[in-house]
């Protein structure tokens, strides 16, 4: 009988795997690095806090998506919520003068009871995720549209707009406010019998089922945690314009799949972690962040990010392999 | 028409063959024999040119092969084949488009069906068998599957086949089948290559064998000299006594009950008890609705009618959390890797992934530490070979991985073990271990229901076997009674006089 120590030292997998699992690091700070190398505009304080807070928002964004991939499925829904959330929002606070507290909550409840109807569809409808959250993503589109006439609605307190303007010392609150939730949403994904269900369910839902854990609340639950951590992020890009705006997501659901797989998320569930995420979003921020800086063309931006993309989950399915 | 000789082969780390010889004499049926991990596989690899032998030589029709050029291209040109348990068919395709997927005959550019059609009817009527090749195959039964297979695998004129495990998941009568064949394929000269589990089997089909153990060849020789204790002997190294622990006699109250238990097209009127402390077998034919009717109890599958008793109190479970946290249910299924075991977990979560809640610090953390230490006890009292509990479980043989699936229950209050076929595909060290772990269990009080397609094992572990035919119970065995051709008349429906 060998001793528990013997037993329990860290695995590592070696080389390979410790390089699987910190990639994206590794190419994070190799990336940085050569940024600031070659670009002094680029290692200015102002320019560096000026990414994190651009990655803070779609970052929270990303860590919603982040729990629907976890358990293996997708959630294409998202660029409508952050509509949504923008536009009621607004609405509520300008059209209704409804104080902006209880209005947040109201968005939070409306983009969680989103996340339920993707749930209930996906789980219980047993419909492919792909398909029913492209129908929520259109119908909500329309009602979206319906509510606004098309037209963005302005007016929002000026005070809104600390929440993606204000700063904190140096630090923009918006980073703080992303460090606080990645902080929480880390503790509860390795810490936390519930969170550590998200796991067991992507990697296999029926051994899952078979043990005892409740696989279709915790799949109902990653779309509503999904919707709320959506509001969190698209109140966040709302407060910048201090305008509602129903297309305010419409390109975002590219860059938010990107930064979760770029983050080391198995696109089949099972396999990720938090800090990939934020790790993830930072890496795409600080390429927008670099092309703007040696001035290329913008729309170059969706060829490069489409290259990641495609190169991050040919490295994931090759990994999976062995 | 093959052989061996001197044949290595090393992966990083382990040798999983040393220094074998091994030789296949046309028109023999050659039993290649061993535990998991023995070399069995390894072997057919190097033969097929899936595995490089590190160094060795390798004659086929007496021609010496070029290793470092061989591969499955070219062991395919040279005649040999494989039939591999895991099916590799398209479920969806019809019998006749996977027999020829990928040389389908043309006829000015469009597939010739009716010539396939009358191809893959011919090679069915060589092969005896009556199989519909014009339904998609997911629609046929395992063993016709099976059958598909091995059509598909003979249509190059293979001048050796190399059956791997082939017959682990099928019923008697299917292997039976399953043996004509090989006697048709060895009276037109075809060498074969058989490896299995069962050593029965050997018995039944092989001419010579081959033991493997730990990568050393351990004895060649003629099936018909051998008898099966010897063999058992020499695959484990060790000799085996007492093959099955003894029966606990000192059974409690009974623990579980099920009264007219029905569920639509899988079984009806379900009467069964069990006690603290005993064993209780369930036999049956693939398809009798064993599986069905454990899952019921356990809240997995649909019940129309019928009741449930846990300690006297009736229950009803729609969720399998609710048959483990109300009645401290474990379920260990029939299919370890899809449904016993998280792929992309470690042997620590796997292992913990029940009683993950039971772990705490500060009311609602997980306690890793704690989790990780009972982890390692229980696993560790069951024997498991493993380096680290942070080792993921795919790389692990069968028993291994079917002793996490066990002690993932032994961690928690489990009271009612539900184990459906506990020792399939494992070999037979791991499966004595498994034994030897279920008498355990019924020694410390708890109630057991075993599902076996082996019968030699439930009569060597159970105190009483229910038998069912076509989803009913058609017979009660204990004592006297429980005797393999008692138990064969009612598997088949046959009523006793």
């Amino acid at each position: 009988m060998s001793s528990y120590n013997e037993k329990s030292i860290k695995y590592s997998g070696g080389v390979k795997a410790f390089l699987s699992d910190w990639m994206i690091a590794i190419l994070f700070v190799i990336l940085v690095a050569l940024c600031s190398l070659f670009s002094p505009q680029f290692r200015t304080t102002a320019n560096i806090m000026n990414i994190l807070r651009q990655a803070s928002f779609i970052a929270i964004i990303a860590m919603g998506e982040f729990f629907v991939i976890l358990i293996g499925e997708m959630d294409m829904s998202i660029s409508s919520t952050i509509g949504a959330v923008s536009i009621f929002f607004a609405g509520f606070v300008v059209k209704m003068g409804i104080p902006m507290l209880p209005a947040m909550l109201i968005v939070a409840a409306m983009a969680a009871f989103i996340g339920l109807i993707n749930g209930l569809l996906v789980v219980y409808g047993k419909m492919p995720s792909f398909i029913a959250t492209l129908v929520v993503m259109n119908v909500l589109k329309g009602l979206n549209y319906i509510y606004s006439g098309a037209l963005p609605i302005s007016g929002l307190p000026e005070e809104f707009n600390y929440l993606g303007a204000g700063y904190v010392g140096v630090v923009p609150f918006a980073v703080i406010l992303m460090i606080i939730v990645a902080a929480i949403l880390i503790v509860f994904t390795s810490h936390t019998a519930l969170g550590r269900s998200f796991y067991s369910v992507g990697g296999n839902k029926e051994a899952s089922k078979l043990s005892g854990i409740n696989t279709k609340f915790v799949g109902v639950l990653a779309f509503v945690l999904c919707g709320l951590l959506t509001t969190i992020g698209a109140l966040g890009l709302t407060s910048k314009t201090l305008s509602g705006n129903v297309t305010l997501g419409d390109n975002l659901l590219f860059d938010v799949m990107t930064i979760v797989v770029l983050g080391g998320t198995s696109l089949t569930g099972g396999r990720g972690r938090i800090i990939g995420v934020v790790i993830g979003a930072l890496f795409l921020q600080v390429i927008t962040n670099i092309m703007v800086l040696v001035s290329i063309n913008t729309y170059w931006q969706w060829v490069v990010k489409g290259i990641i993309l495609v190169v991050v989950v040919l490295i994931d399915s090759r990994s999976k392999k062995d | 028409m093959i052989e061996v000789r001197h044949c290595t082969m090393e992966f990083p780390g382990v040798k999983a063959l040393d220094d074998v010889n091994f030789t296949l004499l046309p028109g023999e049926c050659h039993g290649l024999v061993g535990e998991n991990g023995a070399g069995k596989s390894t072997l057919s690899k190097c033969i097929t040119g899936e595995n490089r032998m590190t160094s060795g030589e390798l004659l086929i029709n007496g021609e010496p092969i070029n290793l470092a050029h061989y591969s499955i291209r070219e062991s395919q040109l040279k005649g040999i084949a494989i039939v591999h348990q895991e099916f590799t068919l398209m479920g969806d395709l019809t019998g006749v488009e996977n027999l020829f997927v990928g040389r389908y005959e043309t006829k000015a550019g469009f597939i010739n069906w009716k010539k396939l059609q009358k191809r893959a009817y011919e090679l069915m009527e060589f092969l005896q068998c009556d199989v519909n090749l014009d339904i998609p195959v997911c629609h046929l039964r395992t063993a016709e599957r099976q059958v598909v297979q091995l059509a598909k695998c003979i249509l190059d004129n293979p001048k050796v086949v190399i059956f791997d495990e082939l017959t682990a998941v099928l019923q008697e009568k299917d292997i039976q089948n399953i043996f004509r064949v090989i006697g048709i394929l060895k009276s037109r000269g075809i060498g074969i290559i058989y490896i299995s589990h069962r050593l029965d089997e050997i018995f039944e089909c092989c001419d010579r064998y081959t033991v493997l153990c730990d990568g050393r060849h351990v004895s060649t020789g003629e099936v018909e000299s051998l008898i099966k204790p010897a063999l058992i002997q020499m695959i484990i190294g060790r000799e085996l006594k007492n093959a099955y622990p003894p029966v606990n006699e000192a059974l409690g109250d009974v623990v579980l009950e099920v009264k007219n238990l029905t569920a639509p097209k899988a079984f009806e009127n379900i009467n069964i008890h069990v006690r603290a402390g005993e064993v209780v077998g369930l036999a049956g034919l693939l398809g009798a609705g064993k599986t069905e009717l454990i899952n019921a109890i356990y809240g997995n599958h649909k019940i129309v009618s019928g009741q449930v008793f846990v300690k006297g109190k009736k229950v009803h479970y729609t969720r399998p959390q609710m048959a483990i946290n109300h009645a401290g249910m474990g379920l260990v299924p029939d299919e370890r890797r899809t449904l016993g075991l998280n792929m992309v977990f470690d042997i620590k979560d796997n292992t913990t992934l029940p009683s993950m809640k039971l772990f705490r610090k500060l009311g609602i953390f997980l306690n890793h530490e704690a989790a990780a230490k009972a982890a390692y006890e229980i696993n560790e009292k069951l024997n498991l070979k493993y380096y680290s509990l942070w080792q993921n479980v795919r790389k692990l043989s069968g028993g291994n991985q079917q002793k996490i699936v066990i002690a993932k229950w032994m961690l928690r209050d489990t009271e009612i073990f539900l184990l459906d076929e506990p020792t399939r595909g494992i070999d037979i060290g791991a499966k004595f271990e498994i034994y030897t772990l279920i008498h355990q269990l019924a020694k410390q009080g708890k109630a057991v229901i075993l599902v076996s397609p082996e019968m030699e094992e439930l009569i060597g572990l159970c105190n009483r076997i229910y038998i069912m035919y076509e989803g009913k119970i058609m017979d009660e065995v204990e004592g006297e009674r429980k005797t393999q051709e008692v138990i064969i008349n009612s598997l088949l429906g046959v009523k006793e006089k």
